[in-house]
Formats: C-alpha cells, structure tokens, sequence
C-alpha cells in the first residue's frame, strides 16, 4: 500500500488558543482511542510532535535566515492507503488535526 | 474505562498531583505548580495517545510534573540570579525521593491537607469553592463557571483572590489545632456536597452521570468522618444524602443514557444496599441539636428511597423537611422545591401561591429550574400563555442536550395530564 507522509501545519497563530481542561483531555484521549481503532490498517507510523531542530548545510548557518521547521510544522504521522483520499479520509478524521488555526498536508511519499 | 485509563483519569490525577506538589512545596508555588501539571497532562495526551500507557501512569505523571516544575524553577532562577538558585536546591531535595517512589507518601492525606488548605478561613467562601474545584478536581474556569450558575470573568475574579491569600500563607498548615479543623469543617463540607451535586447533577450530555465524581465525594467525606474531629452528626447527614442519591444514581437514566425523571424511573433499580448504608448514617446524623442542610437534604431523599411508587411518596414530609432547610439555610431554590413538593401533596395551585410574591435573584430567574418549574405549575393550573412563556425560557437556557430532553418530556407529561 502507498504511503503519504501528513505534515500538521500551523495555519495562523493559536499562541493564544486555550489550553485544554482535563475533562476536555479526557474526551481527546477517547477520541483519539477511537480513531486509532477505526483505521487499524492505515497508520503506519503515529509519528509525534517535533521539537527544536538544526538545519545542517554546506553553507555557513549565517547564509540564513532560515525559518524554524516547527514554526511551521507541529507534527508529522505516516499513514497507509489505497490512494491520496483515502490517506485524505484518515488524517481528516485524526481528532484534533483539521481544526482553526491548524490543517494537515497529506504528501505521497514515493516508494524507490 | 476506555483503553487502561479510569473515567475522568485526568481530571483526579490533576488533583492527585497538585495536592502532592504543594504538600512538598508549598501553596505560594500553586500557580507553578498547577502549569507544571497542566503541562505534565498534556505531554501525557501526547505520548500515550501515540505509543501506549506506562505500567504506572500515576508514576509517570508525577516525574513529568516535578521535572517540568524543577525546569521552570531553573528558568526563574537563571532569570534573578542568586536568589532562587536556593529555591531549586529546595525544590530538588523536597521531591528528591518522589520520581523513585511511587506513590509519596499518603496521597490521601495531602488530598485532605489540600482541600483545608482551599478552606483557608481567611479566602472567601466563593473562593475556597472556586479554587478548591480547580486545584483538587481539575476543573477549569469554564466548568467552573458553569457549575456555580457565575460568569468566568467571576470565577477568575475568586480565583485570584484565593490564589493570593495562598501565596501569603507560603506553606499549608501542617497539623491544624483542634479548635482550626473544626472551624473550617463546614466549609470542607460545602466542598465535598458541591463536588458530589455536580457529579450527580451533570451538565454535560455525553456523561449524563458522572457516578466517578460521586464516588470520590463520598470517599473523600468518609476521610473526613474518619478524623475524631471530622465525624460530627453534619459531617454523617452529608454522606447519608451521598449514598441515598447514589443509590438512586443507575435508574436516573435509561439503557440510551436519557436522563429520566422521578416518576419514570424503575424502582427495582434502586441500590438497596446504597440505600441501607445512607439510612444507617441518617441513623447516626440524628445526634445532638445540630439541624443542618444536609439533614434536610438526607430527609428528603430517604423519603424517596422508602416510597414504593411516585404516587406513595410522603409530600407533606418532604413539604416540611424543605420548609425546616429554608429556616437553616433561606434560599430561593428551597422555596422554589417545596413549591413542587406541594404541588404534588395539595395541588398546583397551592404550590404556585409558595413562589408568589418572590422575587428570584437574577441568576435564579435565568436558570432553566425556575423556568422549568414555573411552566410546569402554570400549565398545571391552566395558565396556558404564562406556562408558554417559562416553557420556552426553560428550553433556551438548558445547559445541555440532555437536560433539554428531560425538560420538553417532564413538560410535555405535564400538557398531557392537564388535558386528560
């Protein structure tokens, strides 16, 4: 089965988005729970959250700027699917993922 | 239970882990504290979601927590230099043992240290319920806003004020005096009734019944009546109106989850057992000459564990128990109750004449028991327009779907029976 590559991308600032209550964490944790049961053949790879990174070139770190990859991306997962909206279909459903303020990429990664 | 974790697994764990943080660093540290805990749950949603639960999830929280609290104690010192430096050799050595043993100490105890220290005398009564719903049941400002009939701009107002008064005491009073436990007893009852009513009372559609939040009312009552100064005839009246509720908590809803009202429900459902623990510790209330709201409350609700239908129900007891809990305690949502126990005992025209002339405070009247109440009584006595009006007001401020459905079926019932 192909694999596509979903990147969680930052759409605009939610710096001041609420933090979630307990409760509420409760209700994400089933969901996610859920989702997880739903698409048992789909994620390959839940991935997880990137944090600080260094970008490594032949040029010296002040040829820059270069933007912080996690300013831009918050997360990263690798789902299996028969074709791009199936792939679409399960990161779509990901609680929490599509949402204001945050969007998912789905990229097909080509198998060599 | 859902995937290893308890119902409301996160929101106890919070206030597992704020209770034991300030035990060990003190209540001038909440507000850190309680981010580090935030923090430590989120990372928790994050890592278990994606890879599975550790053998010890209670464990792992804790080492996140504190890590995440000696981390910020860092920040801060390396922002004023010398002075904090101490505090996070303070910090570090205080919860030197806790990321290795697992729990520290008795968990139990520093729930108990915490709930007097938010029954600080000197925090306003409002403030102790706010922060005491916030730091021990995990509450946030919203939910909180909500339980309490207040705005959130209020509850921050309250939080604030109880944050600061903690923030001067610098530590929880280790061991209270005698004559200190039982003058904050009452308001620590407050606490655990509110607790336990907002349990029993929800307002979240998806768990109608929060029967979890109850069970931890009734077992942090039982620690207090555990205590030689705790167990007193009010503290024994709270736990029997506890377990008489809870006895009846399973037939308060339907095999869908639909909330169902007192005349619907299947009796046989009732918990027996519940029922005989509540009655003996109404037994044990009826000591001294101390008459409280809580054994007004445990009165009423016996007598609807004894009645054997709706229709065998003792109105005139429960008429007289609201009306000796409006002399203890005068409130319009008393008034309001007896109003319909006497609707049910003489009729709902007598029942009208208890709220006439009363003039509901605002956050009564916009509440949807007033309304409901009111449109139930009126379409009972034939005011057709005047039952309208409530019945829409009633609709609109329901809190959640399911208390919605239960108001258009017990006022639906209502229509019904008048036109037969």
């Amino acid at each position: 089965m192909p694999k596509y590559l979903c990147l969680q991308r930052t759409l605009a600032s939610n710096q001041n988005e609420a933090k979630p209550s307990p409760a509420q964490m409760q209700g994400m944790y089933e969901k996610f729970n859920l989702w997880r049961e739903k698409f048992p053949q789909n994620l390959s790879d839940l991935g997880g959250r990137l944090g600080t990174g260094r970008l490594v070139t032949v040029q010296s770190p002040s040829d820059g700027p270069f933007v912080e990859v996690k300013e831009l991306i918050g997360g990263y997962m690798i789902v299996s699917a028969q074709n791009l909206d199936e792939a679409i279909q399960v990161a779509r459903e990901c609680p929490g993922l599509v949402r204001p303020g945050s969007g998912v990429e789905v990229i097909e990664i080509h198998a060599p | 239970m859902i995937s290893g974790l308890t119902e409301h697994f996160f929101r106890h764990e919070y206030g597992r882990l704020v209770a034991m943080l300030v035990r060990r660093l003190g209540a001038h540290r909440l507000e850190t504290i309680e981010d580090a805990v935030q923090s430590a749950l989120v990372a928790a949603l994050e890592s278990w979601t994606v890879g599975s639960i550790p053998d010890n999830p209670s464990a792992w929280l804790f080492r996140v927590a504190h890590n995440r609290m000696l981390d910020e104690l860092r920040r801060q010192a390396r922002h004023n230099h010398v002075v904090l430096q101490k505090e996070v050799v303070v910090v570090a050595d205080a919860t030197e043992n806790g990321p290795h043993t697992f729990p520290p100490g008795d968990v139990q105890d520093d729930l108990l240290r915490m709930l007097f220290a938010c029954c600080e005398r000197s925090i306003p009564d409002e403030s102790q319920l706010v922060i005491a719903l916030k730091t021990l049941c995990g509450f946030d400002v919203s939910e909180i806003a909500e339980r309490l009939f207040t705005s959130e701009a209020n509850v921050y107002k309250r939080l604030g004020r109880a944050r600061s008064r903690l923030r001067e005491l610098k530590c929880l009073s280790v061991n209270l005096s005698p004559e200190e436990f039982s003058a904050r007893l009452s308001g620590v009852r407050s606490i655990l009734y509110l607790l336990f009513t907002e349990g029993y009372l929800s307002s979240c559609a998806e768990t109608a019944i929060r029967q979890e939040l109850c069970e931890e009312a009734i077992r942090l009552t039982h620690i207090l009546s555990e205590h030689p100064a705790g167990s007193t005839p009010e503290t024994h009246a709270l736990l029997a109106l506890m377990h008489l509720h809870l006895a009846r908590m399973a037939a308060r809803q339907d095999g869908a989850g639909r909330l169902l009202l007192l005349e619907e429900q299947d009796r046989s459902r009732w918990d027996q057992r519940e029922i005989e623990v509540g009655l003996h510790w109404l037994a044990k209330s009826a000591n001294g000459n101390n008459f409280s709201r809580y054994h007004a409350e445990a009165g009423i609700a016996a007598e609807h564990c004894l009645a054997l239908s709706y229709g065998e129900t003792r109105w005139d007891r429960i008429a007289e128990c609201y009306a000796l809990w409006e002399q203890f305690a005068p409130s319009p949502v008393h008034m309001l109750n007896r109003a319909v126990a006497i609707a049910e005992w003489r009729g709902p025209v007598e029942g009208l004449a208890v709220l006439d002339g009363l003039e509901p405070p605002s956050w009564l009247a916009g509440s949807y028991l007033w309304s409901a109440v009111l449109a139930d009584l009126h379409r009972r006595c034939g005011h057709d327009e005047a039952a309208q009006h409530y019945h829409d007001t009633a609709m609109k401020s329901a809190p959640s779907a399911a208390v919605g459905d239960l108001l258009q079926r017990r006022l639906e019932t209502s229509r019904e029976t008048r036109a037969r």
